[in-house]
């Protein structure tokens, strides 16, 4: 059952193409996985998943991006409300220097998701408890969510994005600046979150790639080279490109 | 005299650099060089240059106290006072240049020639001595190059040296200008009680002038309350903030968070220029302009508006600052991590959202620190106040009556005729260093705040 179908996605950057007829099927409650190297276009591709690129003034997207049958790339979509369906966790783990329980009830505040006080108590410890993050924090609400280690900063990330109930879930090379227990503990969460959504990763470790995700599609140069279940891109991909990157030989 | 052995030590500076260049080429033809040929250079032209000028200003320092010490050595049987010695040195100077025009003793002629005479000895001797230690150390540098010394150090060290003075001595002037400051503020207070100062509510002093002799103490201790001035300038920087900081934050705002890329391209510039126009002009803008407007629109609501109005000085002030809380604050959201905005934006946040939430909450440490900086500004700002504001020192908190600031008051008590160890001039020290300290208070809060800041982002 596909969430997200995108057909021909074209990106600019001004005069320069980042992407090139990107096609692709994401599917519901599972984890699709976008590899390749640096500069191949997988952060680009999934930031139009949420319109996170009508933040650059010179980015321009071509093509059909739909999600349960509703037009992405359209200028008369409500980007709020997209955003409301589709969280976002980035590289760089990024709480805002406000107290944790600030930084997991933002969302439900500016959607009016929460009608009382004890509502947001709820919502927030709901989203702190499926981002494991709980148990280490529920003493300290009212501390700076900037203070917490890089590991937990990433998780009140999560939590964050979970707070308002997304069906979409996309990550950005979530783990790149954590440290191997800290990505162990990212890569359960995300785990345990695909039971209930559907999640988007970019990720520079191939081995991640292979743990957590269902599909992976392997970009490079802006093209997506071949796309497939996990197990058969890194068994038997078609494509010898795919092959030498999974094999290391290039990238 | 002067000019001509200056030019003529700086030009030797710098053929020795030449020369020193060419000299390490043809060493580098049989042996390795310790450093860059420029090095040697820079090394004979540092020991020609800096032996000579450091005693040519050590001896036009010295110079005229000895010169004085020996023409005044004639006439100290004579019993004089201090003050009668210097008129007497001043005339022989005079006489000597030929610009006196009174009687001539025999007395001051021969001090004249005396003078004149040794004046003479001294250039030729001062040139002498510098030729001397131009040609010492011009031949021990060249020695040292010859035998091909280590010359990146030596130059290094020099540089370092160089550096150490120039600090040094903006180090010595600042300290200098605090202490004549502060010796001056501590005369008057010898006259006027610091307590009468800090809070008298009356300031008026002009009644304590009197032709001759000390004026009356019952007099002395109304006339220096500084109340009234600071609550002036206080009222007149408040009123000016309430202009400048929303106009200026959200002109910030605006410029870091919503303007395209070419609207901020021409606009800030144009902003930064308006920081740029002089005080004077917003005077008389304020003092022309504003203030007779003020008073128009007052009257046309029946009220009475003095013509000199803290409303329209503070008004006028307020936009000068405009552009120093607005170009600041752009600096400082400008500075919030992009990666906070993404995070807020790709939860469905809109533009303002973002900006209230969680843009200025971040930047709100910086933003303080720029205001406070401003408020500094606005506190030791002169000429708007002295043109537009009046020069009665009033307590008031009127804002459509004149009043009077720190600043005006001591512009007012130093022109115009004066008298050095009068409290009337020794008030405006004190006055001085009041306002210093309140400005260095403020500088220390905002500067503080603004390095905390900077530490909460890595």
């Amino acid at each position: 059952m596909s969430k997200i179908i995108a057909e021909n996605v074209n990106v600019y950057y001004g005069s320069k193409q980042a992407l090139f007829d990107v096609s692709i099927d994401i599917a519901e409650k599972e984890v699709t996985a976008l590899i390749g190297p640096s500069g191949c276009g997988k952060s680009t591709f999934l930031r139009c998943l949420n319109r996170m690129n009508d933040v650059i003034d010179i980015c321009r997207v071509e093509g059909s991006i739909k999600m349960d049958d509703l037009e992405l790339n359209s200028r008369k979509l409500d980007v709020v409300r997209l955003r409301e369906n589709v969280g976002m966790v980035f590289q760089k783990p990024n709480p805002f220097p406000k107290s944790i329980y600030e930084n997991v009830a933002y969302g439900p505040t500016i959607h009016g998701i929460a009608q009382s006080k004890e509502e947001m108590d709820q919502i927030v410890e709901t989203s702190l408890k499926k981002a494991a993050l709980w148990n280490e924090v529920k003493d300290r609400l009212d501390e700076i969510g900037t203070g917490l280690s890089g590991g937990q900063q990433q998780r009140l990330c999560i939590a964050r994005a979970i707070s308002v109930s997304p069906e979409v879930i996309l990550m950005d090379e979530p783990c790149s600046a954590l440290d191997p227990i800290a990505t162990a503990q990212i890569e359960e969460l995300i785990d345990d979150l695909k039971k209930e959504v559907t999640i988007v990763i970019v990720t520079h470790s191939m081995s991640q790639a292979a743990r957590v995700s269902q599909k992976t599609g392997f970009f490079h140069l802006g093209k997506l080279i071949e796309f497939g279940s996990t197990e058969k891109i890194f068994k038997n991909p078609d494509k010898q490109q795919t092959q030498d990157y999974i094999t290391g030989r290039f990238g | 005299m002067n000019l001509i052995l200056v030019t003529f030590i700086i030009l030797l500076a710098f053929t020795s650099y030449y020369f020193g260049r060419k000299k390490a080429l043809v060493i580098q033809s049989s042996q390795r060089l310790t450093a860059l040929p420029k090095f040697y250079g820079y090394y004979l032209a540092a020991w020609c240059a800096a032996p000579a000028l450091i005693i040519f200003v050590l001896w036009s320092v010295f110079e005229p106290s000895i010169v004085k010490t020996f023409i005044l050595q004639d006439y100290t049987d004579q019993n004089l006072t201090k003050n009668e010695l210097q008129l007497i040195y001043t005339k022989v100077k005079a006489l000597a240049v030929g610009t006196y025009t009174g009687n001539i003793t025999n007395f001051l002629d021969e001090s004249a020639n005396k003078y004149i005479q040794l004046k003479g000895i001294a250039n030729s001797a001062k040139v002498a001595i510098i030729l001397a230690i131009l040609i010492f150390s011009l031949s021990f540098a060249y020695r040292s190059v010859q035998k091909n010394d280590r010359m990146r150090e030596p130059v290094e060290i020099f540089l370092k040296w160089v550096l150490f003075v120039a600090s040094l001595g903006a180090v010595l002037v600042t300290i200098g200008i605090i202490f004549s400051l502060l010796f001056e503020a501590i005369r008057f207070f010898q006259a006027v009680k610091i307590f009468d100062f800090i809070f008298g509510t009356h300031w008026y002093p002009a009644k304590t002038f009197v032709r001759d002799g000390q004026p009356d103490p019952e007099l002395m201790k109304d006339a220096f309350g500084a109340v009234p001035l600071f609550a002036g300038t206080f009222f007149i920087a408040f009123i000016a903030m309430c202009v400048a900081i929303p106009i200026g934050l959200l002109s910030g705002i605006y410029l870091s968070e919503y303007a395209g890329r070419g609207v901020r391209k021409y606009a800030k510039p144009i902003i930064e220029i308006l920081a740029g126009i002089p005080t004077v002009v917003y005077g008389f803008f304020a003092a022309l302009t504003v203030g007779p407007f003020v008073k128009e629109i007052g009257n046309a609501m029946g009220l009475e508006v003095s013509s000199e109005s803290a409303l329209a000085a503070g008004a006028v002030m307020g936009v000068m600052i405009i552009p120093f809380i607005s170009s600041l604050s752009d600096d400082v959201i400008t500075a919030v991590p992009q990666n906070l905005r993404d995070g807020s934006y790709a939860m469905g946040a809109t533009k303002s959202e973002t900006v209230k939430k969680v843009i200025f909450p971040a930047a709100l440490p910086g933003i303080v620190g720029s205001i406070l900086l401003a408020v500094s500004r606005a506190v030791g700002e002169t000429m708007i106040v002295v043109m537009a504001s009046g020069l009665a020192a009033n307590l008031t908190m009127n804002p459509l009556e004149s009043t009077s600031t720190i600043t005006a008051q001591i512009v007012v008590i130093l022109i115009g005729d004066q008298q050095f160890g009068d409290p009337k001039t020794q008030s405006a020290f004190a006055l001085g260093i009041s306002l210093f300290i309140v400005t260095l208070f403020l500088n220390v809060i905002a500067l503080s705040v603004v390095k905390r800041y900077r530490e909460k982002y890595e």
